[in-house]
Formats: structure tokens, C-alpha cells, sequence
């Protein structure tokens, strides 16, 4: 029997709308669930992904990479290759695991209202296969994690930290509960889609990938740059949205929307990639900065795709966004690495003077602010004094965020024109924001934050006990063997600067 | 005397900190209760002058951390002269 050529019948399959006669619009597609912002059913009918693929195609490509991406697992598992790994990179592979596979797994949850309450039969089929691709996500990457258990048993972290207090997993809990998990399907899709998967996954699956081949690490290479291949399919659900809501007078709701999760999306990723970046992968392998990948790859392509659909830049592009990516991640990793304890993995300081030097070249001015910390901290280190490299308190968390507040090292550094966070009072409960963005998201719809308690809440509300670092370190979950501790046994702190090199010299 | 909590700042450090104080606690007491977090550990030691500030206003620092006006979670940056 003669089999119809793939233009024959693609259209038919993928986009089949109809009428409702048997229930109402609102009873197939709730408000809560989907939330067309009022534009009507047919509008949404035009709905057309750029990227068009069929189920048998789908399924012949993802055994395909599936087959390439764990056949490099098997090989490398019997290898060395990680043990061998720069401890500081181990440590960046550690945090991704636990920060990432479970979210991906979650994400199935987002595809999958979209396949059932997006609002056009083209878009509800894609997202069928996103989620498909977030549950080989967290499949995979899970499955990944789990066989470097006998190397490195801070790995079941892969699974673990999303069920636990731990801040981090809070913070990342927070921001995926927005995004996706508890989110109408129209709102997802710009949100998770066009503004989460469009350009920051770019950041930690492309660039991470491009890091991880630079140091030797085939396996997490092949693992991460195999999973971006879906990323960059399923996130093109954001643009077809975007373009109906645009064209049906809802641009406004759709910047606000978009707004949003940048920035949330931007907090996450500073803590994530930026630390992983520019202070966990081995200098040797560092071609470029964080802030140079944020700008190749958020920066300008955000710019280019709302110049595209007549969009503005977000209102805090200028003096919020762009400023915070000299000094933002650097303050973080600071937090990360005094409050190391807190975190499932060990911080690399990576702050060695030839570290530093590298500091200074791509962050001009970063000795006179980061360094000077770093100073008091080396000083201690050296003489022995770790107690003194560690906590006794917690540092205020975001009430958005859940990120701690840093707000005095963007004064120090002269980009904020205050040390003071941001407050407010509401319904009788005080809320802190790290930034003005951040207190923006809370104050455009407080009834859908103001429950939420941070892990600073939790303390001072008694459910931590005893309200103490160790008491916390038990509600989030860290034993003391999973406790983090600095990466390189603060070898950093000992190093001298290296001899010039003969080019160097001449 | 009750404990009250507040957010703690040093200037020229890097993070705002929970600091657990007494509402009875002296300024200046509450000025050291911050300072010990940073001071050593963050900014070189610091014999000198310390004043600190309640909403911008430098606040006197015999008087007790309730009569300057801190309530709970309120911020109290502390300036090293």
C-alpha cells in the first residue's frame, strides 16, 4: 500500500480543531488551567510551531540519542574519568544534578497542561512531546547521577535535594512552582517556553556543555548538549503564543508576563551557572566569562526577539538587569562558599591569585570590591582559622527569590545606591526583596505569594529547631557528610601567582 | 526583655544578616552583636568608632535597641568610623 507523502497528511493529524456543543468553552478549558486571556477559541486556531515533527520521527530521533548518550555513559563509567575530574568541576556537576533532574521531571507537569488545556490542536500535539522530552529528562539525568554513586555519593542529591528544605532546593522549588507547576497553560507557555527555555537553558546546557568538553568531561557533555536538542524544539511553543497574544491587543499582559520570569530566571541562573562558570570550572578551561556567555545569549537575543515582535525590553533592562551582571553571581558565590555547610555540594573559592588576575581582566575592578573579602578570608584560612570562614548566623533570604540578600555588596561595589534591602509590610507580615524587580513580581499579584515562607520564615516561625545553623542543617536535610566543604581543601588560599610564561615575558 | 530579631548590615560587607538581639540590648550592644559576624571574618579587625543607623539616622547609642524604634526585622546598618 503506497504510504502518503508527509505533506499529505501532517496538517490533518497535528491540527485538528472543533467546535464545543456538548460543554462550554470554560468547562473544556478553565480559566485556572489554561486562561486565554480572552481571546477567542478561533484566534488561538492559528497557532503555528516553526519546528514540525511527527510522533514516528520523534520516537526514531530519541532512540537515537538516547542510544548515542548512554553508550558514552556505560564507556565512561568504567573509566576514571571522573575521580580525574578538577574538584572544583565535580562540584559543578554535583549542584547541576541536584538542582536540575528533578525539575526537568516537574517540567512534565507544565507540557502536560499545556497538551491538554493549550488552545489549539497544533499546540497541545507539541507539547505532548514536551512532555515526553522533560520526563527523559529527569530520567536521564537521574540515571546519570545514580551511576556516579560509587564515586561521589552526594550524586543522590540528583534526587534528593528537590524533596528537601535545603534553601537552594527551596529557591528552585519557588521558582519552577511559578513557572510551571502551578501555572495556567497560556502563562506557561511564555513563561516557561519563550523566557525560561528560549534563552537561559541555552546558558546551562550549551555553555556548560561547551566547559565540560574543555575539561574532559565526555560523559556530562554528551549528556546535557543531547537534552538542549529538545529544549530548543519544545521551547519554540513560546513564539507561536506569543505572536496570537500580540496580534489580539494582550501585549501588555504578555510583557509582564515575560518580565516576570526573566528575572526570576535570571536570579536562579546567576546562583547556578554563574558560580559554575567563573568559579568552579579550572581556569585553564575558562575561555569566557559568565557575564560574557549572558551576553552573547541572553542579552542580545532577548534584545533581537523582542525588537522582532515589537516588544519593549523589560523596565528594569538598564539599571536592575544589566547592572547586576558585573556584581550580582560574584556576591552569591561569596554567600555560597561562607555558608558552604548549607549546600550539597563543595564550593570551589576559586580565588587563587592567578584566579584573581583572570577576576580582574573580565570584571575590571573586582579586586578593590570581591578581592577585599576574599583577603580577610584567605588571611584566616591560612592561619588556620576556619572557624572564622564560617557561619553563626543566616543571611536574610528574598521573599521572591528565596536567594540570600546581598544587597550591600552591589552598594560596595558602587552599583546600588543603598546597603538597605527592599521592604514591605503587608497584611500584617514583613517581606524583605533583594531587588526591585523581585519586590515588582510580589507586589503585581500578592495573593499569589504572600503564603509562601522562606527558610528565614521557617526559623522564625519555630519550625526549624533548634533555631540554630545545626538545627537548620538538619531541616534541609544535610547530614554532616553531606555537608558541603570547600572544594580544593583551601589549596586556593596557599597558591602563588604562576611565572609568566616565556610569551609572557619576551 | 523579649528577643527580637533583625536584619543586620555592616557597611562595606557583603550580606544583610538575621541578628538575633534583646529589645533591651544597648545600641551599642547590638552594634557588637552585628559586627561580630563580619568584623575578622569578612573586614579586617576594628578597634575604632562604630555608629549605627535606624531608617538613615545615625541613632544614640546609650539608648536601648527598642527606644531607638527597632521593631522585629527591621534594619540596623552599622557604619565603622
Amino acid at each position: 500500500m503506497p504510504k502518503l507523502a508527509r505533506s499529505q497528511w501532517y496538517d490533518l493529524t497535528r491540527d485538528m480543531n472543533w467546535d464545543l456543543r456538548y460543554v462550554s468553552e470554560e468547562e473544556a478549558f478553565p480559566t485556572d488551567m489554561s486562561d486565554a486571556r480572552g481571546v477567542p477559541a478561533q484566534e488561538w486556531w492559528r497557532w503555528d510551531e516553526p519546528y514540525k515533527i511527527s510522533y514516528g520521527e520523534y520516537v526514531h530521533n530519541q532512540a537515537d540519542k538516547d542510544a548515542s548518550v548512554y553508550s558514552v555513559n556505560s564507556a565512561i563509567g568504567r573509566s576514571h574519568i571522573f575521580e580525574d575530574l578538577d574538584a572544583g568541576w565535580r562540584s559543578a556537576i554535583v549542584a547541576h544534578y541536584g538542582a536540575i533532574a528533578v525539575p526537568e521531571y516537574v517540567a512534565g507537569i507544565g507540557e502536560s497542561r499545556m497538551a491538554r488545556f493549550g488552545r489549539a490542536a497544533a499546540w497541545r500535539n507539541m507539547a505532548t512531546y514536551g512532555t515526553l522530552d522533560e520526563t527523559r529528562h529527569g530520567q536521564i539525568q537521574a540515571y546519570f547521577a545514580h551511576s556516579l554513586l560509587d564515586k561521589e555519593p552526594r550524586a543522590d542529591w540528583a534526587h534528593k535535594a528537590l524533596h528537601t528544605n535545603e534553601w537552594g532546593a527551596i529557591a528552585a522549588r519557588s521558582l519552577f512552582d511559578d513557572m510551571f507547576t502551578g501555572n495556567d497553560a497560556v502563562s506557561t507557555a511564555l513563561q516557561l517556553t519563550f523566557t525560561f527555555e528560549t534563552g537561559f537553558t541555552n546558558l546551562q546546557f550549551l555553555g556548560m556543555a561547551a566547559d565540560a568538553l574543555k575539561v574532559g568531561d565526555v560523559d556530562f557533555g554528551a549528556l546535557i548538549s543531547s537534552i538542549q536538542t529538545d529544549e530548543a524544539r519544545h521551547a519554540q511553543q513560546g513564539e507561536p503564543t506569543l505572536r496570537i497574544l500580540v496580534a489580539n491587543g494582550q501585549k501588555q499582559e504578555a510583557q509582564r508576563l515575560i518580565e516576570h520570569m526573566f528575572w526570576r530566571s535570571w536570579h536562579v541562573f546567576a546562583l547556578l551557572t554563574g558560580l559554575s562558570m567563573d568559579y568552579y570550572t579550572p581556569l585553564e578551561q575558562r575561555n569566557h566569562s559568565f557575564k560574557e556567555f549572558m551576553n552573547e545569549w541572553i542579552v542580545k537575543q532577548f534584545m533581537d526577539q523582542f525588537r522582532d515582535f515589537g516588544m519593549d525590553l523589560p523596565w528594569y533592562w538598564e539599571e536592575h538587569f544589566l547592572s547586576e551582571l558585573d556584581w550580582y553571581h560574584h556576591a552569591l558565590h561569596l554567600g555560597v562558599w561562607f555558608w558552604r555547610p548549607t549546600v550539597w555540594w563543595n564550593p570551589d573559592a576559586g580565588v587563587s591569585p592567578d584566579e584573581r588576575d583572570w577576576f580582574e581582566d573580565k570584571y575590571p575592578g573586582w579586586n578593590d570590591s570581591f578581592g577585599r573579602w576574599w583577603d580577610v578570608i584567605g588571611e584566616n584560612a591560612r592561619r588556620g582559622e576556619i572557624a572564622q570562614t564560617l557561619p553563626e548566623t543566616f543571611p536574610m533570604v528574598c521573599n521572591m527569590c528565596q536567594i540570600p540578600v546581598v544587597t550591600p555588596a552591589g552598594y560596595a561595589a558602587g552599583y546600588l545606591s543603598s546597603t538597605v534591602p527592599h521592604v514591605l509590610d503587608y497584611n500584617g507580615r514583613r517581606y524583605t526583596f533583594c531587588s526591585v524587580p523581585c519586590k515588582w513580581i510580589f507586589e503585581s499579584s500578592p495573593e499569589r505569594f504572600a503564603g509562601h515562607t522562606t527558610i528565614v520564615d521557617r526559623l522564625l516561625g519555630g519550625e526549624i529547631q533548634p533555631p540554630t545553623v545545626e538545627g537548620a542543617l538538619r531541616y534541609m536535610g544535610l547530614s554532616p557528610e553531606e555537608c558541603g566543604d570547600d572544594a580544593t581543601g583551601y589549596a586556593w588560599a596557599h597558591a602563588t601567582r604562576s611565572a609568566p610564561s616565556a610569551a609572557g615575558v619576551a | 526583655m523579649a528577643a527580637l530579631p533583625i536584619q543586620g548590615i555592616v557597611r562595606g560587607d557583603f550580606v544583610v544578616h538575621l541578628v538575633a538581639v534583646d529589645d533591651t540590648d544597648s545600641v551599642a550592644t547590638v552594634a557588637d552583636k552585628v559586627a561580630q559576624h563580619v568584623v575578622g571574618r569578612r573586614l579586617p579587625p576594628h578597634e575604632g568608632e562604630r555608629s549605627v543607623l535606624v531608617a538613615g539616622e545615625v541613632v544614640d547609642a546609650d539608648q536601648t535597641i527598642a527606644q531607638a524604634g527597632v521593631g522585629p526585622l527591621d534594619v540596623v546598618e552599622v557604619v565603622l568610623g
